[in-house]
């Protein structure tokens, strides 16, 4: 059974011979050459230190998502959302192919590609163009670059970008494996991350800071906070383990502002307290806050609507970063016109909110306490399965169903809980499944959830929760009945 | 995923023409997951036999599934952009199979990028899909599309394929 225990060296080594063997660029990786080459990074292009400088500035990055299948076409997406969409900083989105490790469709993918001359991958396979590939990225932007993908086995993928000079890595073992992997059990996922982890403590233990986030969102589909914030709290605490000191913590924009901000808040003080009590006090916490990761309106003047409200919302929560949409989202990979148009419309929007104060800290108050007991009761079911271990009591809690995602692909997530908008627009809970939310709590999501039947003159039903889940894409927050 | 299949498999026979078994997944290495359980209720409401294969489904696993359940359609789906190159060689994979009269549906976000839907639907009809859906359509209109066109290619077979068709003579 999987452990929250530090990989010791030894057996990181042996582990690691293993994983650089399954590409043929993986050989190309030295650890000591990638240590000489992190340390001739200037300051401005650190992930973690561009972080801590936000927090300290109490500043909201802005960030896309972005990725090609060709080098050049890359380089040239990522200047050109640094010039003409003013990034704060940069992501490298992964093709799909490299996530699941099939590496040569990926290669097949290249090369279509370029017969094609445009890119017929969803993202950028990093493994194939291996350490100098991706270097010459690195080198091409004056901005901080990010991993961003959905690998659960991500060591090869780690191994390369971080020895080519990425200074931040994406992902986790429960948020990369669940939302995105159908049959790969959550201890090997777990594992496979705790290396990634390692990894980046052994960075850590030469001087050299790379930031960690786990992804917040999971299936960005009614995720009742709860969930998402007791599985970044746990794969927060995995990676402390292992060594890793900056960690942004994530959060998916879920529609209703007063719980999208609580939400975030709750995520911010629990994490501080649970890695606090758990020993650690030399981390660097932050957050991000993921504009609407569910179904976009197809009308690009109304997605740029949708974009604007997350922008606000990210600027009132307070996360250090936001990860910003493209008005062409509810057709799948924006151009880069497209994707930069989404960045100035966040920075607008944030531009113009980020000197008030709309909520003083009493108007959060309720759905604060009530998300922080409801991660409560997830965490200490956790550990309780995991007999105080987390690793464990994931593991555990996963074949329960004490832990359960909505809408997953996963065979090892029960995908029980139901969960629909209440009245407000809230996300609130229908079914529980086996979660582990007390009655009193419950019974409180009932209640919600019965205002919202009356208000329609229907019964709680799965209805409400497909059309919820087309509601944004059809022009409102509520599914309401026609 | 067997047990669905042969639980489907004892029954597919009989309730053919009334309830046909469609195939269900999102191909290739896409794991959008969400509008495969929607449809999953949808055609069941609808009175579809579905064998869904979920997520990450390979054109053989489609095949398969098709060949085991005696299905009349494969309801492809694809969501992440690469579609164009998953889908290729779908139908000449088909007929090899001896799937030869199995209706081909496309529909998602199938290429990388925005691209007028007419461009998208035409290079997936050469591809042989019969029919390709934007991810925005109307799910009823689609279902009625599936009625119609399962009636129009598999009534008038009676008794000319294979065992399986021989027990759905009374409709004709």
């Amino acid at each position: 059974m999987v452990k929250n225990e530090k990989i010791d060296l030894k057996e990181f080594y042996e582990i690691r011979k293993e994983v650089l063997q399954t590409w043929p660029t993986g050989l190309k990786v030295s650890l000591d050459e990638a240590f000489r080459y992190h340390r001739t990074i200037p300051e401005e292009r650190r992930f973690a230190l561009v972080m801590k400088k936000a927090k300290e500035k109490r500043l909201t990055l802005l960030q896309p998502r972005a990725g090609v299948a060709l080098i050049e076409d890359h380089i040239k997406l990522l200047r050109y959302l640094e010039t003409e969409g003013q990034a704060d900083l940069l992501p490298t989105t992964i093709d799909a192919y490299t996530r699941q490790n099939r590496y040569e469709e990926a290669e097949k993918g290249i090369e279509k590609s370029k017969q094609a001359g445009t890119s017929l991958l969803n993202g950028f396979p990093a493994v194939n163009h291996g350490v100098d590939g991706c270097r010459r990225v690195v080198e091409s932007v004056s901005k901080p670059l990010q991993v961003r993908h959905g690998t659960p086995d991500a060591r090869l993928l780690a191994e390369i970008t971080l020895a080519a000079g990425f200074t931040s890595f994406e992902g986790g073992g429960i948020s990369y494996n669940i939302p995105y992997a159908k049959r790969v059990p959550v201890e090997k996922s777990i594992r496979d991350w705790q290396y990634v982890d390692r990894l980046v403590g052994l960075y850590e233990e030469n001087g050299i800071r790379i930031n960690r986030e786990p992804f917040g969102p999971l299936t960005g589909t009614l995720v009742p906070p709860c969930i998402s914030i007791a599985i970044g709290i746990i794969e927060g605490l995995l990676a402390l383990k292992q060594g890793v000191r900056s960690i942004t913590l994530g959060y998916g924009q879920g529609g209703n502002i007063i719980q999208d901000v609580a939400a975030v808040t709750a995520l911010r003080e629990l994490a501080e307290e649970y890695f606090h009590q758990e020993g650690y006090d030399d981390f660097e916490l932050t957050t991000v806050f993921h504009q609407w990761m569910g179904g976009f309106p197809e009308d690009e003047a109304k997605a740029f609507s949708v974009i604007a409200l997350g922008a606000i919302v990210a600027k009132f929560s307070g996360a250090e970063k936001v990860i910003v949409k493209s008005p062409h989202e509810a057709m799948g990979i924006p151009t880069r016109e497209a994707n930069a148009q989404g960045l100035r419309a966040t920075r607008q929007a944030i531009n113009m909110v980020e000197d008030q104060v709309i909520f003083k800290p009493e108007d959060l108050d309720e759905e604060v306490m009530l998300i922080k007991a409801e991660v409560r009761s997830l965490l200490n079911k956790v550990y309780e399965v995991g007999a105080g271990d987390v690793a464990a009591g994931t593991v555990a809690a996963f074949e329960a169903g004490f832990l359960d995602v909505p809408f997953a692909p996963s065979v090892y997530n029960h995908g029980k809980i139901i969960p629909m908008r209440d009245n407000e627009g809230f996300i609130r809970i229908f079914n529980k499944g086996n979660l582990p939310l007390p009655d009193e709590i419950m019974a409180y999501h009932y209640q919600k959830l019965q205002e919202r039947a009356r208000a329609e003159g229907r019964a709680i039903s799965f209805e409400m929760v497909t059309d919820d889940i087309y509601a944004i894409s059809k022009g409102k927050l509520v599914g309401r009945p026609k | 995923m067997t047990d669905a299949i042969e639980k489907n498999h004892n029954t597919a026979k009989a309730e053919n023409l009334e309830k046909p078994t469609i195939i269900l997944g999102v191909i290739g290495a896409d794991c959008h997951s969400v509008g495969n359980k929607i449809l999953e209720l949808f055609f069941t409401s609808e009175g579809f036999k579905v064998v869904n294969l979920g997520v990450m489904v390979s054109q053989q696993e489609f095949i398969n599934a098709a060949i085991e359940t005696n299905a009349r359609a494969i309801l492809v789906s694809s969501l992440y952009g690469h579609g164009e190159i998953d889908c290729q060689g779908f139908r000449d994979l088909c007929l090899e199979k001896g799937l030869d009269r199995i209706i081909l549906y496309a529909g998602g976000n199938l290429v990388v990028g925005k691209t007028p839907f007419e461009v998208v639907e035409k290079k997936f009809k050469q591809m042989g899909f019969d029919r390709v859906f934007p991810p925005d359509v109307d799910l009823k209109k689609v279902a009625e599309l599936l009625r119609q066109d399962i009636r129009e290619r598999f009534s008038q077979e009676a008794g000319d394929s294979g065992a399986a068709d021989s027990t759905v003579r009374t409709r004709n």
